[in-house]
């Protein structure tokens, strides 16, 4: 974390829901902004949903900090904003995570955040949907001591290895809990739009940052170590045809992961359209030219397919995981793939939104090793005998 | 008398066999059936040309990676198959392919369709647990007596229509005590024999036991309104209850066999609002959802499917959150057949309702 970041107190009591909630209640008041988006609980119900609301509906039904991600923030941005910008001034109330895939949404012209204020919030990790499907009540329990900073196992694989669940350069504004005093919260802008907020609210840039600043720095020291050292074995799983094909052998083909992956980005997937129907004989080709076909068939091509399209903004969200039926580990080796792929670019998605995707951006010397080898392949090909 | 294909061999070993001679014969040229994939226990459908890789078929496991039916719909959408191809499917895959075939996306040009007398499917998630094979002895035991095997899917649990029709082939399953040790293969038409003429075995006249299939069908019967008792699901139930959790991935549509859309309203950006529509939500109501929107869709779907739905509760098992929606399917698409007289899968000739005027009907709705 750079020394320069600043940021402001808002003094608050109570949980960090309840804080949370009273800042977006007093900037609603002091009409900083005219709304917030932000999973809301139905009531009478377990669930969440990302809703529009102000008021008392605000202060019942949200929950900055569900302890599922039963919808990507990203998503409920697009839904909003994907055809423009609306009339009011929404903020928007995200995981880092979601700030992240937000910020890529916004570089592939698919969200409008001109009148988005993106807060985003330190975030403790999210717990397994499945888990929460099975039982909510027990997992709405465990996340209540994951909230007051007990370590859990218990959370969602690629949460406990997340070293981006705090301000990530997306952002308008962060919401700084770790490390804080329990007297209210931080509020940390990154962007004019960001410091309009503290503007509003009478609050300067003064407070002590030093507390909030070294619990982030420690925390993601160890997430980074915990990162490494998982991927080095995960890595020694998956590489390879044969343990690819076998991590992916149970894939039903629901294409659950593509619907709720906040940055698959085309409108129609090539998969579904008319370019992946074939004639019998095609099929037939195929089986007779491997003994066998398995059916539907693509289903490994599907997740390559999409890898090279989302890998290099990927967010490691990890919803692709939890929407997944045969419970393929789909998260955690999109998170690999995508991880070296964006330090091949020198890339991290979301750090800031005027960073073109490095797909956008031509450079005339980059990859010079790969020019080579094709280089020598063409060349070998020219003289097989050489 | 019909003809039965009798064998002292264990029926899968034996429907192995009988898939090897139409393969080795030249009779088909390809079998269509589950095979094992991968070393964590998993089953995929596979077109199978190479009897060697015959090997690998499971053909009667209990498991069901997709509908069938969506699978031979892909395979013969842009052309009817053009060599002929023996299929093993199950009665409910078997249905939703007659329903496919009446809205036009396959052909059974060419297949050879055999099934069984089903004796039901585990949930995915028990294969994704590795654990599926050591259910497999009870599962056959429960098959022999006639009995609905521990932990299948609900949705078989309660499944009454596990004979199936239209099939050329149906092997014996359920209720045969012998499942292990004989092997009975009905031949319910003219074309099954001229496939199964020149195997091994011998051709004895028989018909699938009614007695035992109508044993197993009220059990089923009983276990149906038990499961819906559990839910509270009935006669005028409300069916948002169930969608609260729903996260709209919209794998229910995908899987579904008979989701017929080319392509789906909701991946159409027919559902999509400029952001104004949420905003007058907002004033309206104090807040305005703005994802997932379960309600509309899951009942669009219903409204899409429900005539031709065989209740094969692929739905339930791909969701992610765990909705029953095998449940709503049975109690909404049954009572909406019900009230066509229509049972979809049952006859390929039977007209679908909505495509068939009849001037006499729903007199009362008329008035």
């Amino acid at each position: 974390m750079v020394s320069t970041v600043k940021g402001a107190l808002f003094p608050a009591e109570g949980g960090v829901r309840e804080r949370i909630l009273a800042f977006l209640q007093k900037a609603i008041s002091q009409g900083c902004f005219d709304a917030v988006l932000i999973p809301v609980r139905a009531p009478g119900t377990d669930s969440f949903t990302y809703s529009l609301v102000r008021g008392e509906s605000l202060l019942e039904n949200a929950y900055p900090l569900p302890p599922v991600m039963s919808v990507q923030g990203a998503k409920a941005v697009s839904s909003l904003t994907g055809h423009g910008k609306g009339k009011k001034k929404i903020a928007a109330i995200v995981r880092p995570c979601e700030a992240r895939a937000t910020a890529e949404l916004f570089k592939l012209g698919q969200v409008d955040l001109e009148n988005i204020f993106l807060i985003s919030l330190d975030c403790p990790g999210a717990l397994p949907l499945a888990d929460w499907a099975k039982d909510p009540q027990k997992t709405e329990e465990a996340f209540t001591e994951i909230l007051k900073g007990k370590a859990s196992e218990s959370l969602r694989p690629v949460c406990r290895i997340c070293d981006r669940f705090s301000a990530t350069g997306a952002e308008d504004l962060h919401i700084g809990t770790l490390g804080a005093e329990k007297g209210g919260i931080l509020l940390i802008p990154h962007s004019p739009k960001g410091e309009g907020i503290l503007d509003c609210l009478g609050l300067t840039t003064e407070a002590d940052i030093s507390a909030w600043d070294a619990a982030v720095n420690s925390l993601t020291g160890q997430r980074k170590e915990q990162r490494q050292k998982f991927m080095e074995e995960f890595k020694s799983k998956t590489a390879g045809l044969d343990n690819l094909l076998d991590t992916f052998s149970q894939c039903i083909n629901c294409h659950n992961c593509m619907r709720v992956c906040p940055i698959c980005y085309c409108r129609q997937c090539f998969f579904d359209s008319d370019n992946m129907k074939f004639a019998f004989a095609d099929y037939l080709n195929r089986a007779e030219m491997a003994g066998g076909l398995r059916l539907p068939p693509e289903t490994l091509l599907f997740h390559i397919g999409r890898m090279l399209h989302m890998s290099l903004s990927c967010v490691s969200c990890g919803a692709c995981e939890d929407a997944c039926p045969t419970a393929i580990p789909v998260a955690q080796v999109f998170s690999l793939v995508g991880g070296q792929n964006q330090e091949e670019f020198d890339y991290v998605p979301g750090r800031s939104r005027d960073e073109p995707p490095p797909l956008r951006v031509y450079e005339e010397d980059e990859f010079e090793e790969v020019e080579q080898s094709c280089a020598g392949a063409s060349a070998q090909q020219e003289a097989p005998n050489a | 008398m019909p003809k039965v294909l009798r064998s002292n061999k264990g029926t899968e070993e034996c429907l192995l066999e009988l898939l090897r001679f139409l393969l080795e014969s030249g009779k088909v040229s390809g079998v269509f059936a589950l095979r094992k994939v991968g070393e964590s226990g998993g089953v995929a459908y596979s077109l199978i040309t190479d009897p060697d890789t015959l090997k690998e078929a499971l053909p009667l496991f209990p498991l069901m990676p997709a509908n069938a039916a969506k699978v031979l719909s892909r395979l013969t959408l842009v052309e009817p198959a053009n060599q002929p191809i023996a299929a093993v499917v199950r009665p409910c895959e078997l249905r939703a392919l007659t329903e496919l075939i009446k809205r036009s996306q396959g052909s059974l040009d060419n297949l050879l369709l055999i099934s069984s007398t089903c004796g039901g499917a585990y949930p995915l998630k028990t294969a994704v647990n590795g654990n599926i094979e050591e259910k497999l002895p009870a599962y056959w035991e429960a098959v022999k007596k006639a009995e609905i095997p521990p932990d299948i899917r609900p949705a078989c649990a309660a499944c009454e229509h596990f004979v199936p029709y239209n099939a050329d082939m149906t092997v014996a399953l359920v209720g045969n005590k012998d499942v292990d040790k004989q092997c009975l293969i009905h031949l319910n038409n003219d074309k099954a024999e001229q496939f199964a003429s020149g195997m091994a075995g011998e051709l004895i006249g028989g018909e699938i036991d009614s007695e035992i299939i109508e044993s197993l069908r009220s059990k089923r019967q009983a276990r149906g309104k038990e499961l819906f008792d559990e839910l509270g699901v009935s006669e005028g139930f409300d069916v948002r209850k169930f969608f609260d959790k729903c996260i709209g991935c919209r794998g229910c549509s995908k899987i579904c066999p008979v989701c017929y859309c080319h392509v789906c309203f909701f991946d159409s950006g027919g559902d999509e609002h400029e952001p104004s529509y949420y905003e007058t939500e907002l004033e309206r109501n104090g807040y305005g959802q703005v994802l997932p929107a379960p309600i509309f869709y899951q009942l669009v779907r219903l409204f899409h499917v429900s005539l031709s739905c065989v209740e094969c509760g692929l739905c339930a098992d791909v969701c992610p959150v765990d909705i029953p929606l095998w449940a709503v399917a049975i109690k909404t698409a049954g009572s909406v057949q019900e009230s066509f007289d229509y049972l979809p899968g049952r006859d390929l000739e039977e007209e679908l309702p909505v495509t068939a005027f009849k001037p006499e009907e729903f007199a009362a709705v008329v008035d």
